[in-house]
């Protein structure tokens, strides 16, 4: 069943076109991957989708509502988000994870059963117990990665927006992070669409990916067929070779030398 | 959470002592019974009540800038709308507009008016360039600050002396006022704003982590802004009508609270209305007494207070927030 349904969506910032006519579906539990390179749109989409940037043109719907519809908070209730650049969170650790049932409560609310219980799955999902009684600011990349995620988890979304999760990540917290997101897509069908730079991470993990360059879908379609359509080198303006893995057997992307 | 339930009691209480001992505070003993009783009734108590209004109405709005902007120096008097009030209230008074709406003074109306186009046009200001920029707000702010003084300036010096004189007293910061007239007029704008700030506390709490991060929650951050935005004007400006404006308190007491209680504006609402109203009315004590039987404006207090409080928050913010 489509969840989320996205046609002609543009939008200028300035008289600056940032996105033109972009139009994809996702369906309930499905897992997206968006690429491309730097200044492609990525992030504008992202958050157009979770009411951050406005829209100009274009339909988006929601359940075959139109987007307009929703209010902020019911939105919330849809859609969760894991913003790029984390803000300093002057707050510890559990408290900013309960802020996530905002869009659950009214303004006297007190903490419930259901709230509790979507608190303690949001941490036990993404393994932050150890440090619930931290201050935000004294933790790792990772640490607080995986915090911003039990953050977006505890609002009990059915739709997950993440923008570059892994990218201030070493290999060991990226593996880490690609694994939960698996986890939560695949255990617990949360549907989730990813802005990455990470090709085969994509590549292997994701269901669907559309290719962004410069505003504009390069390319949008199955994942494993994303290595058969020679699109990369163009995508990135850069050259790329694809091998075989030698333990996996999988066709994989590298990027190879420039040469002058 | 606990702790701050226990330092918002110790507040509290702290609170019941300030406002239960300063009254009594200078009273001469040789005195005539009947005397001493009017002076308590009619001098005392409308003044400790204006100082714990307005040091509770400031404080708040306090509260709610350094949320809205995440800094503690982003606050009402910082970015200017102080001095918008203030001009406000100084072209009403130079113009001689005297009409009332529902019992408040035009002088209200125009002080509510300046600091809503203030704080409207220095928030704009800073989203002119690609999303919000909190430097180009305090620098917005300031130089806001600096243009509205001299305009001021101009007016007094435009004014004949007697006004003059008044209008500087009156900048300075005042809360010596003799029976409850004052007071009226201003405890209603003072208490809706408290009430619809308590109200938005979970909003502020999500406001404190940034924009951004309050709309992923879904919090409808323009209308939040707005609604808070006005309920600030309208307490700030009817505080710099009546008493003039009182540097600092905005800035001090919310600071000091969320060090004590934490980041929960559901907790840290209530101590910074108690903590403020009882911090005004001991700097207006100590303005009363220092050099008795002559008193200071107790603006002048604060500001003594405020200005070395600013430069401690200044270098004591390792990196600055952009």
């Amino acid at each position: 069943m489509t969840l989320f349904s996205v046609s002609d969506l543009s939008i200028q910032i300035d008289n600056k076109p940032l996105l033109d006519s972009i139009s994809f579906d996702v369906s309930e539990g499905d897992y997206l991957c968006i690429l491309g390179q730097n200044g492609a749109g990525k992030s504008t989409l992202l958050k157009s989708l979770m009411g951050i940037t406005p829209v100009n043109s274009g339909r988006i719907t929601i359940d075959k509502c139109p987007f307009k519809a929703f209010s902020q908070k019911q939105l919330a209730r849809t859609v969760s988000y894991v913003g790029q650049r984390p803000p300093a969170i002057d707050m510890i650790v559990s408290d900013f994870i309960r802020l996530g049932r905002y869009p659950h409560h009214d303004a006297f609310a007190v903490w419930s059963k259901s709230d509790q219980s979507a608190f303690d799955s949001a941490v036990v999902l993404t393994d932050i117990d150890a440090f619930l009684n931290r201050h935000c600011a004294t933790l790792s990349g990772g640490e607080f990665q995986r915090v911003q995620i039990a953050a977006a988890l505890c609002q009990q979304a059915r739709l997950l927006l993440l923008d570059e999760p892994t990218s201030s990540l070493d290999p060991h917290h990226q593996g880490e992070v690609h694994a939960l997101i698996q986890q939560l897509n695949q255990a617990h069908h949360i549907t989730i669409i990813e802005v990455t730079h990470d090709l085969n991470h994509a590549i292997q993990h994701s269901r669907h990916i559309l290719a962004l360059k410069s505003g504009k879908t390069l390319w949008y379609g199955d994942s494993d067929a994303l290595l058969a359509a020679p699109i990369l080198s163009q995508l990135y303006d850069h050259p790329f070779v694809t091998l075989t893995h030698p333990e996996t057997n999988q066709l994989i992307a590298l990027s190879s030398e420039i040469t002058r | 959470m606990n702790d701050a339930k226990r330092n918002l009691s110790l507040i509290g209480f702290l609170t019941l002592v300030i406002v239960v001992i300063t009254p009594y505070l200078g009273l001469s003993e040789h005195l005539a019974p009947g005397v001493e009783r009017q002076i308590f009734w009619d001098i005392r108590l409308p003044r400790l009540l204006l100082a714990f209004i307005v040091g509770a109405g400031l404080s708040i709005c306090g509260l709610v800038f350094q949320a809205m902007f995440h800094n503690p120096l982003a606050t009402p008097f910082t970015l200017g709308v102080a001095s918008g009030a203030s001009l406000g209230a100084a072209l009403s008074v130079f113009f001689g507009v005297s009409f009332s709406v529902f019992g408040f003074s035009s002088t209200s109306l125009f002080a509510f008016l300046g600091a809503l186009i203030t704080i409207r046009f220095v928030y704009s200001i800073s989203t002119l360039n690609k999303g919000f920029s909190l430097h180009t707000l305090l620098l917005t702010g300031v130089a806001i600050s600096f243009f509205f003084s001299s305009l001021i300036l101009l007016i007094q010096y435009l004014n004949d002396m007697p006004d003059a004189y008044r209008l500087i007293r009156w900048l300075m910061g005042n809360l010596a006022i003799v029976g409850y007239d004052t007071i009226w007029p201003l405890l209603p704008f003072v208490l809706l704003t408290v009430a619809v700030v308590f109200y938005l506390s979970n909003e502020l709490n999500l406001l404190t982590t940034g924009d951004e991060m309050a709309l992923s929650r879904g919090v409808n951050v323009t209308q939040i802004r707005s609604i808070l935005f006005f309920v600030t004007s309208l307490c700030i400006g009817a505080i710099v009508a009546s008493c003039g404006p009182i540097g600092f308190v905005g800035m001090m007491v919310p600071h000091i609270c969320r060090l004590l209680i934490g980041q929960n504006h559901r907790w840290l609402v209530p101590a910074s209305c108690l903590f403020g109203g009882s911090f005004l009315i001991v700097c207006d004590t100590i303005a009363r007494l220092i050099i008795a039987p002559a008193e200071i404006p107790v603006g002048v207090i604060t500001t003594l207070l405020g200005g070395p409080f600013f430069l401690w928050l200044l270098i004591r913010a390792r990196a600055p927030i952009s």
